[in-house]
Formats: structure tokens, C-alpha cells, sequence
């Protein structure tokens, strides 16, 4: 049976007077206690309207990574490390540039070294750290990192030990194969998340670190006194990385078709101002090396730059991250979208 | 023998956001307070699900009037009260690199407070924003669906005090059953809204249906819910994939490099 809906009763209230639009309507609401720890914000801007139905008062659907600094610190020293690790083992028994091959062999070392402890400071409990090994889970990118982190570190210190003797391929190829695993692994560990920024660009995330790995390898390397033919393999990887990073910064800007909410997050805030940061250092870095003629300053300024890029890098991928994560629609509209409602 | 699999069926249409869930959760669990934030905007002052939170009520508020219901003026009152899913196919689970995060014989998601050493990966991982890391005690927590109790073959905290059976525990099977029925009931009653959420692998590919499930007046999203959510883990084989590509391109321009040097030895 169904009821007669009356029009009116007389005594209801006018909606319009409870929408608050005066000049004090923008009052921030002082918080009973500072909000400790903020993983999640909350929201300081009252609205007196009823919730819309495509959010939960705007509040976060997903949780921010809980990470801190030391962790995109470790993106950048593993980075450099597997990208020392490959660059060791092929200038493996080269004669004239034996100079630089040690030297690779010395970032493969302290990447694989100081990463660990990088990564064991941020955890909650650091007593555990051992734990990373105590089974292998193939489902989890950070599993597979963590045994190749392992695997990698010991290899590159019997490389280190070993110094560039021939007997010393075998542990130059390990360390370089699980050198590999580390520069690339990162990229695929933040692609396989929820995060709606970092999910979207799964594909292109692997590509970016490695090609920043390239980079910021040949970053450091530049800032070291080289010869000439030094110089030109150094050159050579780092103009392959500087390019392929490049590339995949821009690529990053524009996979705004399928998430336009998420692509926000890498203008907005923090992350938004890093991203540009490592940008511009990048695009500065390659415009210094492009200058005609040669001298050790001009290389230095762009190795520096080239690494200022890459740390900035990896910071704004965590920053712009967290943005992300605390829009709700972000989260929830591609998903509408690939129902097709 | 095989223990039963079991589960939770919310049916948010009779849930009368009374809390007793989130109480006996916090006691139960022994689980701190929230503090006393107060959100100003609805009865909601517990705002999400926490590391220390297991059980939350929502409460929606629309200028719609549910069919069948009659107002003076358009108006609706939701309330729901969310918990971990545990997923068949658990974002957490798969991510977690210490293998804190087991499968237990009920089915259930759970995470071993002694192995879990706190790198966060389940945090980025959890397409629902559920778990999170304490951060006076550096570990994960979520929801167990009382593995304890479970264990002394007594139902979870907040079922078992649910007033009106909102929430309610039992064999998954047999909640499916129930919780068909009752969606039957409510079309045949005109309230056409009501529909199921993430009850198995069709309603919900991505996860491969919910071993926590519920029963819906409006758009997931009005609820914080993700209206079609995804274990990360479906779909990684494209980016390992690119890994591959793109270590090719770092082998290749580290031979080049090394061809810099001139004559070989």
C-alpha cells in the first residue's frame, strides 16, 4: 500500500537557512588535539551541507604510505648501486678504463650496504629486519627485492674484494644480474599498489627508475676526476639514462586519460613542487652537458644537477603518493569509469 | 577434518549506528581510545578504520528519500558499520614480505603480531585503506575477525553484541544463503536500492569476493567504499614485464659505455 506523501506540513525548517554563507561561514575548526602522527588528515573546513553521494564527506578512502625519508633515500642508493653493478661487469677487464670499473664496483658496494640500513631505519620494528628473509613470496615486489638486495650486497662485496682480476667475472656477473634486480624492482614494488597514482602508472614506473638508475650512476661518476676516455663511457651511459628519464617524467605527466584525479596529485603540494624540482634539474643537467667544448667544471656542475634530479625524483614519487591517497575520488572514480557507470 | 570457513554478513538496512560493535571491538581487543576528536559534521567521530580501530560506523546522511520511506522532507539516514574484508584475494597478504600475513583455517586474514616487523608495504597495498602501522608499536594491525574467540568456538566481539543483528557471523556459505534471502525480502518490500556488496567472485573480480560482505542502500562510494577494488597483485605481470625492457636498454648503454674505452685487452 502506498502512502500519500504529504506536501507540506507547516512546520518544517527552510534548507537555506541552515547553509551557512556569511563572511564567518570559512571558520576553521581549531582541533581538540593535535593530530598525531596526521597518516590520515583531517579535514578542517566544516561543510553544512549533506554529503554527496560520490564521496564520504570527502574524507580518504585509502591509507598514505607510512614510509619516511630514509626509504626514497634508499630508491636513489640502490638505484646508483644497480646501475654501478652493470656498469662494473661490463668494463670488466677493459684496461683503460679500469679506473672507472673500480670505482662502479665501489657504489655497488656502499648502494647495497647503506640501502639495507636506509630501509631496516624505516621500519617499525628494526630488531626484525631479518625477517625480510624469512620466507620468499613471489606475489610480493618487496620480497623479491629484499632477496635481491641480499643476494646483490654480498655479491658486490667479493667483487670489491676481488678488485678487477679476471678470476673475478663470475662475482662482477652475480653482482651485476642482481644489480639489475635492485635498480628495477622498485618501480614494479610502487606500480603493485593500491595507491591510485602509483597503480595507474605501473607500467611506466619500472622504465623510470631504471632509466634514472642509468642517470644517477653516471651522475655521481661525472663528479669524479676522469680522463678523457673515461669521460666518454661515462658520458655515454649517462646521456642514455638523462634521456630514457626524461622520457619517462613526461610520459608520467600525460597518462591523465584513464585518471585525471590522481594526475592532480603531481601538481599539487609538496610532491608537486619536487616533481618540478627534479625536472628542472634533470632538463638543466642535459643542457650543461650539451654545452660545446670540454672541461672538468662544466661536468661536475652536470652531475650534480643530474643527481639533485634524481633524489628530488624519488622523493616527489613518494610526496606526489601521498597526495594522492588522500583523494577519495581518486581511488574510487577510475574504477567507476572501467565499470562503465 | 576442515575447519568451516566463516565470515561476516553487515546488513547495513537495520543497523542503527548505536557503536556497541566499535565498544566491544576496542574492549575485546583491548584496543586504545581514539581521543576525544569531535568531527563536527555528522555523528561519525571515529572517521575510519584504524590500526586501532577494527570495527567503524558511518554515517550518511542524503537529502534522498530511500523508496517505501516517507518524510516530510527528502531525507535519508545510512548507517554502516565497516570492518576488514578479508579478501579471498588479500592486497595485504600478497604484499607481505615476512609472512606476518597468513590465511587461517577460518578463512580469515590475519597478521601475526610476532613476525610482522612493520615495513608498511600492506599499508599501500590494501585497496579497501584498512590496515595501517601503529606508530607507538611499528607493527600492522587490522581486524582479526577474533581469531581467539574463533578458536574457543565463540563469535566475534561485535557480532555478538550487535543489537539487531546487523552484524551477523557465521559459516560463509550460510551467510551467502542469508544474505540472498534477505536481499529478496527487501525488493519484495519495494526497497529496490538494496543490493549486495563484494559477496563473491562475480560481484567483485578484483578481490574474488569478501569473506566480510554487506548489504547496501547507495553507491558504494557513499559509504568510503571502492565501488570495483583490485588485489594489486592482478596485473604486476605488466610492469615486471617493462622491468625486463628496460634492464635490456641498461645492459645495452652500459656495453656502450664500456666500447668508449677503445681496443679491447
Amino acid at each position: 500500500m502506498i502512502h500519500a506523501r504529504k506536501e507540506t506540513t507547516g512546520r518544517e525548517m527552510e534548507e537555506e537557512f541552515a547553509v551557512l554563507t556569511g563572511e564567518a561561514a570559512g571558520q576553521r575548526l581549531r582541533q581538540a588535539e593535535p593530530d598525531a602522527g596526521g597518516i590520515v588528515p583531517l579535514w578542517h573546513d566544516v561543510p553544512s551541507l549533506p554529503a554527496q553521494a560520490g564521496d564520504y564527506y570527502g574524507l580518504a578512502l585509502l591509507k598514505e604510505p607510512v614510509w619516511i625519508w630514509s626509504v626514497p633515500a634508499y630508491f636513489y642508493m640502490g638505484g646508483v648501486a644497480g646501475g654501478g653493478a652493470v656498469l662494473a661487469a661490463a668494463l670488466h677487464g677493459k684496461r683503460p678504463l679500469r679506473r672507472l670499473a673500480s670505482w662502479c664496483r665501489v657504489l655497488a658496494f656502499l648502494g647495497t650496504t647503506v640501502g639495507p640500513a636506509l630501509l631496516t631505519y624505516d621500519l617499525g620494528r628494526m630488531s626484525r629486519f631479518l625477517n625480510m628473509l624469512r620466507v620468499f613470496r613471489p606475489s610480493s615486489p618487496m620480497s623479491v627485492g629484499s632477496w635481491s638486495l641480499a643476494g646483490t650486497g654480498m655479491a658486490a662485496t667479493l667483487a670489491l674484494l676481488q678488485g678487477d682480476r679476471p678470476s673475478a667475472k663470475p662475482a662482477n656477473l652475480a653482482t651485476a644480474l642482481g644489480g639489475l634486480m635492485v635498480a628495477g624492482y622498485t618501480g614494479v614494488l610502487l606500480g603493485n599498489s593500491a595507491n591510485p597514482l602509483w597503480q595507474d602508472r605501473r607500467r611506466l614506473l619500472p622504465l623510470l627508475f631504471i632509466s634514472s638508475a642509468v642517470a644517477s650512476t653516471a651522475g655521481v661518476l661525472e663528479m669524479m676526476p676522469l680522463d678523457r676516455k673515461e669521460e666518454g663511457g661515462v658520458q655515454r651511459f649517462g646521456m642514455a639514462g638523462k634521456a630514457g628519464e626524461a622520457a619517462c617524467m613526461l610520459a608520467m605527466e600525460h597518462v591523465h586519460q584513464s585518471t585525471p584525479e590522481a594526475a592532480t596529485a603531481m601538481k599539487k603540494g609538496k610532491g608537486g613542487v619536487l616533481w618540478q624540482a627534479a625536472k628542472v634539474a634533470l632538463v638543466a643537467g642535459i643542457l650543461v652537458e650539451l654545452v660545446p667544448g670540454r672541461s672538468p667544471a662544466k661536468r661536475k656542475i652536470s652531475g650534480a644537477l643530474t643527481t639533485l634530479g634524481a633524489v628530488c625524483l624519488r622523493f616527489a614519487l613518494l610526496e606526489t603518493g601521498r597526495t594522492a591517497a588522500r583523494e577519495p575520488l581518486a581511488a574510487t572514480r577510475p574504477q567507476r569509469r572501467k565499470m562503465g557507470g | 577434518m576442515t575447519t568451516t570457513i566463516t565470515g561476516f554478513f553487515t546488513d547495513t538496512s537495520v543497523c542503527i549506528g548505536c557503536k556497541a560493535c566499535e565498544v566491544a571491538c576496542k574492549q575485546w581487543n583491548q584496543l586504545p581510545a581514539d581521543g576525544d576528536f569531535f568531527s563536527g559534521r555528522s555523528y561519525d567521530n571515529t572517521i575510519h578504520l584504524e590500526a586501532t580501530t577494527w570495527r567503524h560506523v558511518a554515517f550518511v546522511e542524503r537529502g534522498v528519500s530511500l523508496s517505501r520511506q516517507s518524510t516530510a522532507r527528502p531525507f535519508s539516514w545510512l548507517l554502516m558499520s565497516d570492518v576488514c574484508k578479508h579478501c579471498e584475494r588479500a592486497g595485504c597478504l600478497e604484499a607481505c614480505p615476512t609472512g606476518a600475513i597468513v590465511r587461517t583455517e577460518f578463512g580469515s586474514v590475519y597478521v601475526q603480531p610476532d613476525v610482522c616487523n612493520g615495513c608498511g608495504y600492506c599499508v599501500v597495498c590494501c585497496p579497501f585503506g584498512v590496515i595501517n602501522r601503529r606508530e607507538d608499536d611499528g607493527r600492522a594491525w587490522k581486524c582479526t575477525l577474533c581469531y581467539d574467540r574463533q578458536k574457543d568456538g565463540m563469535e566475534p566481539a561485535c557480532a555478538k553484541t550487535c543489537p539487531t543483528d546487523s552484524i551477523t557471523f557465521g559459516p560463509l556459505e550460510e551467510l551467502k544463503e542469508k544474505a540472498k534471502k534477505r536481499l529478496e525480502e527487501l525488493h519484495r518490500r519495494g526497497v529496490t536500492e538494496a543490493y549486495l556488496y563484494g559477496m563473491n567472485d562475480e560481484d567483485q573480480p578484483g578481490t574474488e569476493g569478501l569473506h566480510a560482505f554487506f548489504l547496501l542502500l547507495d553507491r558504494p562510494e557513499a559509504y568510503n567504499l571502492p565501488p570495483a577494488p583490485s588485489v594489486p597483485t592482478k596485473g604486476v605481470g605488466g610492469s615486471w614485464g617493462m622491468m625486463a625492457l628496460g634492464l635490456a636498454g641498461m645492459v645495452a648503454a652500459a656495453v656502450a659505455a664500456s666500447r668508449a674505452g677503445g681496443e679491447k685487452r
